[in-house]
């Protein structure tokens, strides 16, 4: 059984944590400085919007340009479609989230803190809006609210950036990252709202502590969004380094029969249910084996679904998602998401199979952010787990014709 | 012997470098005409555009470097270098010093397209309607086999090609549904003004 850290305390049916209930679990919020950095590296804490980067790292570069003038953007954007976890985590936890912006803040030596939440969210920025209001004014005047808009590539980091600056989410050409000149031509933390509410205990009861939380050599807890042929789907908190398998049985076990596992969102990739049982849930493992676990997305699909249908329906959501400022982004997506449509539908044209093939290698890095990079990942995870279903499919036509 | 490989070489380098290098304006006027067909995206016009350009920057060293290197010329680096400072054939020489010249403005300017803006790789990108014709010219002045069915086959081909994609570009100019997409997604993801 998984030992809870941020959803320890009271059940989620008791809504979001006051501050006089956070303060008395959990006592005031530490000193966040140079120190903290240092045992956040030891730590093992890395970033859980979905690229894995290890925190202690980012704060580092940023606090080192900083001069007391850097920002910090807490990101609960949140647009990936099958992920509900930093929502859920704004909502019953708002206290820790704040105090892991305010402690970011003050490591890395920033003057501004912005909370960019997800228009959409309602409950987490009601959440967050309230727990602002029972701080201290001073505390109060370092912390902005920002309605971050519904679109998926909005919580990218040189998108919020972006948006703080000109009012437009949409993602910039690196370099310059965001570390080096975000807000303001300043130096700019971006950090997911989990990974903030992870320094925020980790300040607190140390790196050892957090290790502690994880198992074999993964460090502490993962917030997941269980999704599809689950019988108790939703967001739950379990040990760093468990199985696919254990994730399951949480989430009531899998109904019906299981045909694959998405895991890391539509930015991720399919496994194959024999496959995806064994796995071990740990981001620094999985990105080593060439995975992710991105933003902690675990979806079923079970064997009565048209994996076809599903995939093109995603890739399609991905290129509609497109800031159309990158060719190869805008009509390389669009294009590929048209290909798999079409053999979706059993109306596949003579080469649109070898077509995906061939066009996915000049479709990755080809874009200003990595939108076509994942999209591109996601398809070629598709195109070898439903291998079969794919050529059958994409030959249905032939034989029909003939 | 090697002399005449080295002869051989810049010929044939030339040549090839022609080809390439018209092939690159035709798939460079095709992408800002936005041709597009199911089985050709638009994405494959600018990825081939980008992958020739290199490959005939290539062809075009090759080209320079075995002239310079070929003992019967003594071209000498500076000839390659400074456009008419060749005591051979100046002119046509300092042709085709320019129109390289002006492809590595191009060139380059396009590897860094991210750092020095759009508007300025554009400005620099219209050298290409320069550098092409006086590659050509420098073709037609100073090439060995300028007068040989095979090497007239080709510099019709080519000509054709850009003449006929140039005024296609000229005659069709389509809407941009790049820019409509942008604006509507622009529209999405900007901040609401509260009123």
């Amino acid at each position: 059984m998984t030992e809870l850290s941020l959803f320890a305390g009271p059940p989620s049916s008791a809504g979001p944590e006051s501050f006089r209930d956070h303060l008395k679990r959990l006592g005031p919020r530490p000193r966040g400085d140079r120190a903290l950095i240092d045992t956040l590296d030891r730590s093992g804490l890395v970033g859980r919007g979905g690229a894995s980067f290890p925190v202690g790292v980012k704060w580092r570069a940023v606090q080192s340009r900083s001069r007391g003038a850097a920002v910090v953007i807490a990101n609960g954007a949140e647009g990936e479609p099958l992920s509900r976890k930093d929502r859920t985590l704004m909502a019953l936890r708002p206290h820790l989230v704040i105090d892991g912006a305010l402690l970011a803040a003050d490591a890395v030596g920033a003057s501004r803190t912005l909370l960019y939440i997800g228009e959409a969210h309602g409950a987490a920025a009601s959440a967050i809006a309230r727990a602002l209001s029972e701080r201290s004014p001073a505390e109060l005047a370092r912390t902005t609210l920002l309605g971050a808009p519904p679109s998926y590539v909005a919580g990218e980091e040189t998108a919020a950036v972006n948006f703080v600056n000109s009012g437009v989410a949409a993602p910039l050409a690196i370099p310059p990252r965001p570390f080096e000149r975000g807000v303001d031509g300043r130096p700019t933390l971006v950090q997911n709202v989990e990974s903030l509410a992870h320094a925020a205990l980790i300040a607190r009861h140390g790196d050892v502590w957090f290790q502690s939380l994880g198992r074999h050599h993964a460090a502490g807890t993962i917030l997941l969004t269980v999704s599809g042929a689950v019988a108790k789907p939703g967001v739950i908190e379990v040990a760093s380094g468990c199985s696919v398998d254990e994730v399951l049985a949480l989430a009531g076990g899998v109904s019906g029969k299981a045909r694959a596992v998405l895991l890391g969102g539509y930015f991720g990739g399919w496994i194959s249910a024999d496959q995806a049982g064994s796995m071990v849930l740990d981001p620094k493992g999985l990105r080593a084996a060439g995975g992710s676990l991105g933003c902690g997305v675990v979806s079923v699909l079970d064997e009565t679904a048209d994996p076809l249908d599903v995939s093109a329906r995603i890739l399609q959501h991905l290129a509609n998602e497109s800031a159309a400022q990158c060719g190869p982004c805008f009509f390389g997506l669009r294009s590929l998401s048209a290909a798999t449509t079409r053999i979706a539908a059993r109306q596949a044209d003579h080469g649109d199979l070898p077509q995906l093939h061939r066009w996915t290698a000049m479709v990755k890095g080809r874009g200003a952010c990595r939108h076509p990079d994942g999209a591109v990942a996601f398809l070629e995870s598709a195109l070898k787990v439903f291998e079969p279903e794919f050529a059958a499919a994409a030959g249905a036509r032939g034989r029909r014709a003939s | 012997m090697p002399d005449t490989v080295l002869w051989y070489t810049t010929r044939g380098a030339g040549a090839v470098s022609l080809v390439l290098l018209s092939a690159v304006v035709v798939l460079g006027v095709m992408s800002s005409l936005r041709f597009e067909v199911p089985s050709w995206p638009r994405f494959l016009t600018t990825g081939l555009h980008r992958n020739l350009s290199l490959t005939a920057v290539v062809f075009l060293a090759l080209h320079i470097v075995t002239a310079v290197v070929d003992p019967f010329t003594h071209l000498g680096w500076l000839a390659a270098v400074v456009p008419f400072s060749s005591y051979y054939r100046t002119f046509w020489l300092g042709l085709g010093v320019i129109a390289f010249e002006l492809l590595i403005a191009i060139t380059l300017t396009s590897l860094v397209r991210g750092l020095i803006g759009l508007s300025a790789w554009r400005t620099i990108h219209w050298l290409s309607y320069a550098s092409w014709p006086i590659a050509v010219l420098h073709g037609f002045g100073t090439g060995t086999d300028t007068l040989s069915t095979w090497m007239l086959a080709i510099d019709g081909i080519c000509i054709a090609a850009v003449a006929g994609s140039v005024a296609a570009r000229v005659m069709f100019r389509s809407p941009d549904p790049l820019a409509a997409d942008r604006a509507r997604f622009r529209e999405r993801v900007s901040r609401k003004v509260m009123k």
